[in-house]
């Protein structure tokens, strides 16, 4: 066990280094991320003119929403795993890891976790010197137990996030061209993932739908739950079902793996 | 060169486009859908805004739709006309293919701006207008032909400022050739083309960056506003002045960056 749980360490390890080479692309995407928080900041300013509440919440409660979110997109997004994946299975590279002892999705998620250290590190630093301009826009709820739910909530929005962009991956054993399919998902993602807006603002039973999709579990409900838009008993009562999420992409991206090696041909020495 | 041998030049252009397309068929529906589901995404966050307030600084919910419509307009005729040729050109200057465009007989500019048509931002061009035409509906509004023209004439001068802003950025890649997904930094500044520039004027400094400093919000509102209000001599000024402004340096900075480009084959 631990001399298998040491092979993707040094997967993690050869991660990190890799994924640091890159460390400019991850501050550039981070600073460019701030502009769309100054997008978000002066939209809902503009919408809360008039009135002190929207859906519940006042205008600090639903700024933190957005500003929690965006350190999380890179603590646990996907940001392009499914092209990583499609473009080992195209150019062949993916022949190496059927004749190892590796298991290909642990190997992938081994370096999906290396790569969100880093850039969930970076994000901090333009954070950071947003944070006396927008310091007096935020406000965090008490209480402990949201870091103990969140923080699991946060793991398992890891794991739904890349495997649902590794399943996009695996695709390309039956398309050669998986890039449309990853942008029209990604627009069903923001969406219902709540990173448009909070899903707690769509009608009742469109949110209460959307409980039982897995975009919920992507990135809505982690924040939420940091940023007070779920209580304890709506908290305990959604993990279960991202557990049962988290199981099913799992066995499906399983599935697909399988049944796309069959169609898989390996050419060349 | 002539008028005439450039139209030439860009109908071979098209026509090599449509032709391209229509053998990668499944590809152009689904990229037309990839469009028509963002832009559907734009519309609902106006719908659920909206369901929970009247007003967005001044602006009721089918002017906010005129406005992210006209927004809409010039982002696909942006990607149908420009985008791809603009973004190929900073994956041109890196491996060394922008020889075969300074080989070409023809303006570089021309040639690197013009080479391809993307279908599926044309069409999608046109669910936007359908989109604009609903919010002037919805609004009551009778606009004339004179009215049309204005805005259509306006849009026009706005799509400049578009093209210009990717040029620029594209352009910068003569020097930061290591530097990739400069040209991503267009959909961040043209993010702030789907908000009323009233929002702005709460404070100072977001008002001078970005309604007066980066021309994003002036493209949509200044349209958008005419259609709804009429015509603006300051705001028409305004636009041209911008665009005139915004290509002049696109247009330095790309001949500059071409003086320096030293091709990147062996």
């Amino acid at each position: 066990m631990t001399a298998a749980l040491a092979k993707y360490r040094h997967v993690f390890a050869v991660g990190l280094q890799s994924n640091l080479v890159y460390r400019w692309n991850f501050a550039a995407r981070g600073f460019f991320s701030l502009f769309h928080l100054i997008v978000v900041f002066v939209l809902w300013r503009a919408a809360y003119e008039g009135q002190t509440h929207i859906g519940g919440y006042d205008l600090r409660q639903t700024l933190t929403y957005f500003v929690i979110l965006l350190p999380l997109q890179f603590m646990i997004g996907a940001f392009n795993e499914d092209y990583q994946v499609s473009e080992e299975i195209r150019s062949g590279l993916i022949n190496q890891f059927l004749l190892k002892p590796v298991n290909y999705y642990l190997y992938r998620f081994s370096i999906f976790a290396a790569a969100r250290c880093v850039s969930g590190a970076l994000i901090l630093l333009p954070l950071l010197a947003a944070l006396p301009f927008i310091y007096d826009s935020l406000t965090l709820p008490d209480g402990a137990w949201r870091l103990w739910l969140g923080l699991p909530a946060m793991f398992l929005s890891a794991l739904i996030q890349f495997t649902i962009a590794y399943c996009f991956g695996l695709l390309t054993f039956w398309f050669l061209e998986i890039q449309s399919f990853v942008i029209l998902s990604m627009a069903v993602e923001v969406v219902l993932g709540g990173q448009m807006f909070p899903l707690d603002l769509l009608p009742r039973w469109l949110y209460d739908l959307s409980q039982y999709l897995p975009f919920y579990y992507q990135m809505y409900f982690p924040a939420a739950i940091f940023t007070g838009r779920l209580d304890y008993a709506a908290t305990l009562q959604a993990l279960p079902i991202q557990v049962a999420w988290a199981v099913l992409l799992l066995a499906f991206a399983q599935f697909l793996w399988r049944r796309g090696l069959r169609l898989h041909t390996a050419v060349g020495g | 060169m002539t008028l005439a041998h450039y139209l030439r030049i860009w109908l071979a252009g098209a026509r090599y486009s449509i032709v391209r397309t229509m053998m990668f068929r499944l590809d152009f529906i689904m990229w037309s859908l990839v469009e028509l589901f963002w832009m559907a995404v734009n519309l609902l966050l106006i719908g659920v805004i909206y369901g929970h307030t009247d007003s967005i600084a001044g602006w009721n919910k089918h002017e906010m739709i005129l406005l992210v419509g006209s927004a809409m307009i010039l982002q696909r005729l942006t990607m149908g006309f420009f985008w791809s040729n603009l973004f190929e050109l900073s994956r041109n200057i890196r491996t060394g293919h922008f020889d075969f465009f300074i080989a070409q007989p023809g303006n570089p500019l021309f040639m690197v701006s013009t080479r391809k048509l993307d279908l599926d931002g044309i069409i999608n061009s046109f669910v936007a207008i359908a989109v604009v035409v609903y919010a002037v509906r919805q609004l009551g509004l009778q606009p004339g032909p004179g009215d049309i023209a204005l805005y259509v004439a306006l849009l026009g001068v706005a799509l400049v400022i578009h093209y210009a802003v990717i040029l620029l950025t594209t352009s910068m890649t003569f020097w930061l050739i290591g530097a990739q997904g400069l040209e991503g930094s267009y959909f961040t500044v043209f993010e702030f083309a789907r908000l009323p520039k009233e929002a702005f004027l709460r404070s100072a400094v977001l008002n001078a960056i970005f309604v007066w400093g980066l021309p994003a919000v002036i493209t949509s509102n200044i349209p958008a506003s005419a259609l709804l209000h009429g015509l603006n001599w300051g705001h028409l000024a305004w636009l041209a002045a911008a665009a005139a402004a915004w290509l002049a340096v696109a247009v330095m900075v790309f001949n500059r960056g071409l003086r320096r480009y030293s091709s990147a084959s062996s």
